[in-house]
């Protein structure tokens, strides 16, 4: 206990930095409608928000950004820069109208909660119910990229004239984290964007926290655990704003202090190109890097219609090799059948090999 | 290094001459390299270069003026001139080929490090020693970045002989920890070309037909100590199918260019002087992108059986087959069970190439490039006012009509208007974002954020055509 003195605790508040919080939402309204007895989007909205003030409390320097990842398109929550006439006329309209408006209170959370409301408003009444019909998707790429857009700017140092700094020493000037609140499923087809943005996010070093709400997501589980980050899926949605307080609070330099929640099994078995069968062991082109179950069909690449040399598969797939028991006729023939015998093992070794 | 400080004007019978070195097979030093360029080239105007005149002029052939780049602004500062040239140097490094070209994934690469006592001239701080080697460090890592199922080996020159420094193998940490050992050491002696291409030629013998086989050379001397005709062994390599790329410290070594256009196919672009640390550093991050499959006989493609393990916690802590260390945690093999601690592997127990899907995905960006962002001129630029991407502000557009009817490229290669749209989605960007989803992201996220009309955009709707090879 002597060790606990009052210079350690000093020591450590120099190198604290601002953080930057980027919250995607995924709006999905076909997912949200179905989770709406647990928790309506409006409550999830209002716990997100408090979530989004107590970030902002911990330093007046922390920034906090909002996406929405929507079924047909991804588009920024806070800030806005679109339509700042409307959300300042909707804020001035429901500062007047609500009578819980309370004038002393904190302005960076007052105009968050307005903009974020007044943009979730609009986006919502653009969203008609024609675009709906067979929408259950939502644009994570689209809504990861903006989010490293945004960080990428918004943390990196000004490096005074030194071209390429940026990679050759990595120093920032925040602590970015990305949070997604997902309720939807996966896009196979947004698997390559989905993918080059974790990468990204690993590279700069930004942890990807997921909160999962409703849904199987196997990307977004990839996703966490390549960028060390928080994976959590909420067994009571009701209590989301308990979850969030709880494991999604603590910014990166804290996290070092912590045990924070991860997924402990992460499903990296690869889906096959031809049949999407899940593999463990899987046959892979040279070329375009392309997952076959099997052999595909006369050793042709069906993605890149490359021409490929099975040969130094050998075997694998064939009938195995049988050793013929033959009768030993007489003992001082054994060494010529000995040899003949190995002949005839490696002969019959070779129709097993997958016709080419 | 006898030679870096006359004026050395070789000609051609000379040149020949100076490689045939002795048939006897003893060491003796093959100095009458052509050198130019550098600290001793660049007195020797005359440029004397194995080609002839009709080639282009070498970049220390002009003389450049950074002071004559910087031109006041209208009020007097030099802030929008610095903002301007920042801005078009950001440009210059962005704009690259993007057609999607077969490239060689699977690569094996040795890197030649110079260990010589040219190394431990100190005109790159502290030695250049000690920064090829700290160099060496960030290009293994950028390496295995870039090529998750690659192999790798690192050599060193040195005393006229080859020194293996570390294996061909898959795992960074490895090479790191060899090459951190060299640290105690400094160069001494002459570097042996022959000889340690000779021995990169026997590392890569047993590489895999559909995977690359390359070199990378740091090179800080301008000599190369042979015991035979090193002209021979660049034959071998250009039938062993081994590319070679030296990055020089010093000046060009006119053994060195002949080398690389050889087994490059002509190519002498992968043969690279660098001017100053950053130049070195670019030089030496550049060959981490994989190579450009020139022909269909360059590489066969083959197909090849990979596990894709799941992780596994256990309760007691077992030993792994790769490090025998005691673990709780690990990858089983797809095929045999084996533990191991960490990915990609090859399995120690079946030889099974053990990997994540998210290796392979690592790769997918060099198959399907994003395309180079376009410059916008004021006329198309008044419909946006923010970057789509980092909400950063753009410059309002010019009342003028004479500005506004400007070219959409500046002098300078930037866009007149700070914006730069994607050729697919007609969305703008700035020049950070551009070069941030360039080189990082490898995404266009306003195509991805948008419902594209017919098909998917990007990297996904580049999957169904078919890859041109060059």
């Amino acid at each position: 206990m002597d060790t606990v003195d009052a210079s350690v605790h000093y020591s450590q508040a120099i190198d604290e930095k601002p953080s930057l919080l980027v919250l995607i939402l995924d709006t999905n309204p076909y997912a949200w409608s179905t989770l709406s007895a647990t928790l309506p989007l409006e409550r999830a909205l209002a716990s997100i928000l408090i979530f989004l003030n107590a970030h902002l409390a911990f330093s007046h320097a922390n920034r906090v950004a909002v996406i929405a990842s929507h079924t047909k398109s991804a588009r920024f929550l806070y800030p806005t820069t679109t339509t700042t006439t409307t959300t300042t006329a909707a804020a001035a309209a429901s500062g007047s109208e609500d009578p819980l408006r309370d004038a002393n209170k904190y302005r960076q959370f007052r105009i968050i909660e307005d903009q974020v409301q007044a943009s979730f408003a609009e986006l919502m009444n653009q969203t008609t119910a024609g675009e709906l019909v067979d929408a259950k998707e939502t644009m994570m790429a689209g809504a990861l990229g903006l989010a490293l857009g945004y960080v990428n700017r918004l943390v990196r140092v000004d490096d005074g004239g030194v071209l390429g700094a940026g990679a050759a020493g990595e120093v920032t000037s925040m602590n970015a984290r990305i949070l997604v609140i997902s309720v939807s499923g996966d896009l196979a087809e947004q698997y390559v964007p989905v993918m080059n943005s974790i990468f990204a996010a690993q590279r700069k070093k930004i942890p990807i926290d997921i909160c999962k709400v409703a849904g199987e997501t196997v990307f977004l589980q990839q996703a966490s655990d390549t960028t060390r980050g928080i994976y959590m899926q909420l067994e009571h949605p009701e209590n989301l704003l308990q979850y969030l307080m709880m494991c999604f609070i603590p910014d990166t330099a804290t996290r070092r202090h912590l045990v924070p929640p991860t997924q402990i099994n992460v499903d990296f078995r690869a889906a096959c190109f031809c049949h999407k069968n899940v593999v463990d062991i899987g046959f892979v082109c040279s070329i375009c890097l392309s997952i076959f179950c099997t052999p595909p069909e006369g050793a042709i690449c069906t993605t890149c219609n490359t021409k490929l040399d099975i040969s130094a598969l050998g075997n694998f797939g064939g009938n195995p090799a049988v050793v013929l028991t033959k009768k030993k006729k007489t003992k001082k023939l054994k060494q010529s059948k000995a040899t003949s015998f190995s002949n005839e093992a490696s002969a019959t070794s070779t129709p097993g090999t997958p016709a080419s | 290094m006898a030679d870096s400080d006359e004026d050395y004007i070789a000609t051609d019978d000379e040149e020949i001459g100076a490689h045939n070195v002795g048939k006897s097979g003893r060491h003796r030093p093959a100095g009458g390299v052509a050198a130019a360029g550098g600290g001793s080239g660049a007195r020797s105007k005359n440029g004397n270069k194995p080609g002839g005149g009709a080639q282009k002029r070498e970049r220390w052939e002009d003389i450049k003026r950074s002071w004559d780049n910087v031109v006041e602004g209208e009020d007097g500062s030099l802030s929008s001139t610095v903002a301007g040239l920042l801005e078009a140097g950001k440009r210059k490094r962005l704009l690259k080929d993007t057609t999607p070209l077969q490239r060689g994934i699977i690569r094996h690469l040795i890197l030649i490090l110079d260990l010589s006592s040219a190394m431990m001239e100190k005109d790159f701080r502290p030695t250049r020693y000690l920064l090829s080697l700290r160099y060496a460090c960030d290009f293994i890592r950028e390496y295995f970045e870039q090529n998750p199922i690659s192999q790798l080996g690192v050599l060193g020159m040195r005393d006229g002989l080859a020194v293996r420094v570390s294996d061909l193998s898959g795992n960074p940490m490895d090479h790191i920890e060899a090459i951190g050992k060299l640290r105690l050491d400094e160069g001494k002696g002459a570097p042996s070309l022959q000889n340690a291409l000779e021995m990169s030629r026997a590392a890569l013998f047993h590489a895999p037909s559909h995977g690359t086989r390359e070199v990378v050379i740091v090179f800080g001397a301008l000599l190369s100590s042979d015991p035979g005709d090193i002209h021979q062994t660049i034959n071998r390599l250009v039938e062993d199918k081994i590319r070679v790329s030296v990055v020089g410290l010093s000046a060009q070594v006119a053994v060195c260019r002949e080398l690389c256009k050889r087994t490059n196919a002509g190519d002498e672009s992968v043969y690279g002087v660098a001017l100053d640390d950053k130049h070195f550093r670019e030089l030496l991050i550049d060959t981490t992108i994989p190579p450009v499959t020139r022909s269909a006989k360059m590489s066969a493609s083959s197909l090849l059986m990979m596990g894709f393990p799941s992780r596994t916690v256990e309760k007691t802590a077992s030993l792994c087959a790769c490090h025998s260390e005691l673990t709780k945690g690990g990858y089983l093999c797809s095929r045999c069970s084996t533990k191991v601690c960490a990915l990609p592997m090859e399995c120690p127990a079946c030889g099974l190439t053990l990997i994540l899907s998210t290796h392979l995905a690592r790769s997918y960006h060099h198959l399907f490039p994003l395309k180079n962002w376009v410059e916008v001129p004021w006329k198309a630029a008044s419909k946006s006012t923010h970057c789509y991407s980092c909400q950063i502000p753009f410059p309002h557009p010019p009342t003028k009509p004479e500005e506004l009817s400007a070219p959409a490229k500046t002098a300078t290669g930037t866009s007149v208007s700070s914006r730069y749209a994607c050729t697919v989605c007609h969305n703008h960007f700035c020049i950070d974002c551009d070069v941030f989803c360039h080189e990082t992201l490898y995404n266009c996220p306003a195509c991805q954020s948008s419902v594209p009309k017919g098909k998917v955009s990007n990297g996904a709707g580049g999957r169904g055509d078919p890859m041109e090879v060059d």
